[in-house]
């Protein structure tokens, strides 16, 4: 079996995929134990396993293990620990954002990544088009005005 | 846990059949149950130092936490806050100490975890503050009464409760987890008297889950892990009825197991079961229905037709009243209106992990349905229902779907085949094409108004599939009870000649289920579009019509209060920008009232274009007006993705739709702006969780029909739209 070293939230974890070819986002959940990303629709339409591929949000579904080594992986674990991801977590709960919470993880991601990439207010929830089936888009909308 | 009483008449609900809707409105009188409570392993808790459970539903760590174990389901509906709420108002907890938690499924019957409304442990209904709001600001009041005896036991003298888990007698304080000890020898009273404070009741109290729900490490179905545990994936039969006739050769790399309906795939990883679960789907042969008439939406479409008009089979009467005789009418209307079979689509799609052994099954599962867990591994291993453990994760949404067992089945029979514990995650596909689908519904309204502007007469023929006779369930007779004519029956509406009929479309083998409002779904656009097209036939205002049709003797103040609401914060009735049009709809169920007015305009497309949602909803009693709120927002987006675009088609028994792609939900920039208003009542609590869906696609509809002219009888307005165009 192939190894590979994935970086993800600042840490090193070596795994063997079958394949090179296994999606980042079932590296993440089954081989590397972090399943704060999710499986919403396995072909980039839900956004749900959205997470930041050097700083960029990318939806792990459909990005492998070879393609996502060698590059820096933040997930929804890491945002503690990043200062942009500790404002946006601090603003979800604020405004009370998650119901459900099932698709969070990737809207948090979504939103960071928009922070990171330079954009404000409304123009982040402009960046998201991650789906929600609770409808929580009001208040993610509320959360971003502050950010 | 042992003597847990409560007084739900045994035999009222048998374990593993839910006469739903009959047993709700039998219940509604009375929805305080006296509750007797025991101690937990009293022996083994005495010691101070673990914590303790004082009944069924509260627990006490020595650190001073104070643990609501709660019988509901988490789905994103608030529940765990709201019902941790009630308990912090009776024992004066300070918020930050309040920490919430799913009941495990529970063997016993009566169900100490089971909603007091119907009894069994399952979350439906939109019942759970309904079920449970005296019943655990009861408990609440019976563990602080027996921490009230416990200081007097253990201090002597008189104490009253403090702030923030604590007891006083005016001078010392002592904490909660001080008196634990004494309290584990105490055998609380039957009932307490609960408190009059409104510390946390009716106040927005921050939810208990959303931290976690932030950091990742909420733990939702799929995302349990056991040591040892292997991944499973499934490939159902494309064309419903068929069986597995022979599987393929084992691969290499996943063992196969039979599910009858299905072919499980077990695997070191999940996207190993998932693509070894697609490559053998064409080598796989099945055992195909020889006539798939029953689930083909086409030929199930022409039965409903004919079945809409026959005058040879035999209605149900769910209501009737008068004579409907259309003579007495100036105006008519004959109305046809059309809703096809509609998936649940939660974001966290179907997954369970099973560790099944030869003495024991241990179960983590994403369940609205504790109740029916046990029985469905008995049925598959035998092992009682003591032998069984069920632990309930967090849901990412369920909207019905959870409620079923299929998927926890599969689970147990992949665990026994490898001998090891396994998580099965559903994929997408396999969630959309083998779902319990919302029933496919044909309705046709006759109705008439005369010269004095009032409703004459009513004859409403429902024609959908029915979940309680495809079930078999024993009160099938009662098709009622399927919610088939839920929001037909009983309303709010004055009309004095009417007959509601329901009329099975069957045979109808497509797999049904209780989706988000269940009947209400489907009965309010047809009963809100057809009292609209006769208010504008009759050339009368729709809202005022409505408001006329509920008023006389028995007019019910609640439904006017809601109308009247809406009429307000929508500005029913002032001028709008040229171009845009307003339409209402109004619905009196799951315990509340709401009345919702959409404003809509014509998109440079031509298309509808939602511009904004006014809602005003009666619920009784509010436990977390936030919560409320939500529920009222979200389930307007709901069912403006349901309205807009949602259907799952059948052709010769094979789903047509597989993934989001062409199921298209509302997005960021697409959400209409949403006001939300809640009547304020000292009424008991009603529902909320299902409660903002139904008026959504009527309200669209009567808004249009004023802009346009144009009358949508069909949902959804938009069938077949992609992501991409939607």
């Amino acid at each position: 079996m192939p190894r590979y070293t994935l970086n993800v939230n600042g840490q090193n974890y070596t795994i063997n995929p079958s394949s090179g070819e296994m999606p980042l986002l079932w590296a993440l959940r089954d081989l590397v134990g972090l399943t704060g990303t999710k499986y919403g629709c396995g072909i980039e339409v839900c956004g749900a396993c959205t997470v930041l591929v050097n700083g960029q949000p990318e939806k792990s579904c459909n990005m492998s293990v070879s393609e996502a080594a060698g590059r820096k992986i933040m997930t929804v674990e890491g945002l503690a620990a990043d200062p942009v991801g500790q404002k946006v977590q601090a603003a979800w709960i604020a405004h009370q954002v998650p119901q459900c919470g099932f698709c969070q993880s990737g809207m948090l991601m979504a939103a960071t990544g928009a922070v990171k990439a330079g954009h404000h207010g409304a123009e982040i929830a402009h960046e998201i088009d991650n789906i929600c089936v609770c409808g929580t888009y009001g208040r993610i909308k509320q959360a971003c005005q502050g950010l | 846990m042992k003597d847990h009483v409560n007084t739900v008449p045994e035999g009222d609900l048998p374990a593993g059949s839910l006469g739903r809707r009959a047993f709700l409105q039998g219940a509604t009188a009375g929805l305080i149950l006296p509750f007797a409570f025991g101690l937990t392993n009293r022996a083994a808790q005495a010691a101070a130092a673990t914590p303790t459970m004082i009944g069924a539903y509260i627990r006490i760590a020595p650190d001073n936490t104070v643990t609501v174990v709660i019988g509901s389901t988490e789905m994103g509906q608030g529940i765990m806050t709201g019902l941790a709420q009630l308990v912090a108002e009776e024992l004066q907890l300070n918020w930050a100490q309040v920490r919430g938690e799913h009941a495990p499924a529970s063997a016993l019957w009566p169900n100490p975890y089971g909603n007091p409304i119907f009894g069994a442990q399952l979350t439906g209904g939109s019942t759970s503050m309904m079920g449970w709001y005296m019943p655990m600001r009861t408990a609440g009041a019976i563990v602080r009464d027996t921490l009230l005896a416990a200081a007097a036991t253990k201090y002597g003298g008189v104490w009253s409760l403090g702030q923030g888990g604590t007891v006083t007698d005016g001078a010392v304080s002592h904490r909660f987890a001080e008196l634990l000890d004494v309290a584990a020898t105490i055998t609380p009273p039957s009932t307490a008297t609960i408190g009059t404070t409104t510390r946390f009741i009716g106040k927005t109290m921050k939810r208990l889950d959303v931290p976690a729900k932030v950091n990742g490490s909420a733990v939702f179905g799929m995302d349990v892990k056991v040591p040892g545990m292997l991944f499973g994936a499934v490939v159902h039969c494309p064309t419903l009825g068929g069986t597995v006739r022979t599987m393929p050769a084992k691969p290499a790399n996943a063992t196969l197991v039979n599910l009858t309906n299905a072919v499980g795939v077990v695997a070191a990883d999940t996207w190993t079961a998932m693509n070894v679960a697609r490559s053998i789907q064409s080598r796989i042969v099945w055992n195909l229905p020889a006539d798939t008439s029953s689930t083909d939406s086409a030929q199930l479409d022409a039965l409903g037709q004919s079945l809409l008009t026959s005058t040879t089979a035999t209605p149900f009467i769910g209501e009737q009243a008068g004579n409907p005789d259309p003579n007495s009418a100036t105006t008519h209307i004959d109305a046809t209106y059309s809703l096809p079979f509609l998936i649940h689509a939660a974001m966290e799609v179907m997954n369970c992990t099973a560790s099944v052994t030869a003495d024991a099954c241990e179960i983590w599962a994403p369940t609205q349905g504790q109740q029916f867990v046990a029985p469905t591994v008995q049925a598959l291993t035998g092992l009682t229902p003591d032998k069984v453990t069920v632990h309930t994760t967090f849901l990412g949404g369920g909207f019905g779907r959870k409620i079923e067992t299929d998927y926890i089945g599969q689970a147990v029979l992949m665990s026994q085949a490898v001998g090891r514990p396994v998580k099965l995650i559903w994929s997408r596909e396999q969630d959309f094409t083998r779902d319990m689908y919302r029933p496919k519904a044909l309705i046709r309204v006759q109705a008439g108004a005369n010269a004095e502007k009032a409703m004459t007469h009513l004859v409403y023929r429902n024609v959908s599939a029915s979940i309680n006779l495809q079930r078999g369930y024993t009160d099938s007779q009662n098709p009622e009870d399927t919610g088939a004519l839920a929001g037909a029956i009983g309303m709010a509406y004055n009309i004095p000649n009417r007959r509601i009929e329901f009329l099975a479309l069957a045979p109808c083998d497509v797999p049904l289920g209780y989706w988000r409002s269940v009947g209400e779904s489907y009965n309010t656009f047809a009963v809100e579009s057809a009292i609209d097209e006769l208010a504008l036939a009759a050339g009368l205002d729709p809202l005022a019509f409505r408001k006329t049709t509920m008023g006389g003797p028995n007019a019910d103040p609640r439904a006017i209060g809601v109308m009247n609401a809406v009429q307000t914060l929508s500005g029913w009735g002032s001028a709008l920008p040229a171009g845009r049009a307003r339409g209402v709809a109004f619905l009196k169920g799951f315990g509340s009232y709401i009345a919702v007015v959409a404003e809509v305009s014509k998109s440079r497309a031509g298309e509808i274009q939602v511009n904004r949602f006014y809602a005003a909803i009666d619920c009784g009693t509010v436990v977390n007006p936030g919560q409320v709120t939500y529920q009222m927002q979200g389930g307007l987006l709901h069912g403006l993705s349901a309205a807009m675009w949602h259907q799952q088609t059948f052709v010769h028994g094979k789903a047509q739709v597989s993934n989001f792609n062409r199921y298209p939900i509302i997005r960021m920039g697409q959400v209409p702006d949403i006001q939300v208003k809640l009547v304020a009542s000292t009424a008991a609590p009603g529902g909320v969780g299902e409660t903002g869906v139904p008026c959504v696609a009527p309200a669209i509809a009567n808004a249009w029909a004023r802009l346009t002219g144009v009358r949508l009888r069909s949902l959804p307005f938009y069938p077949g739209r992609t992501m991409g165009d939607a």
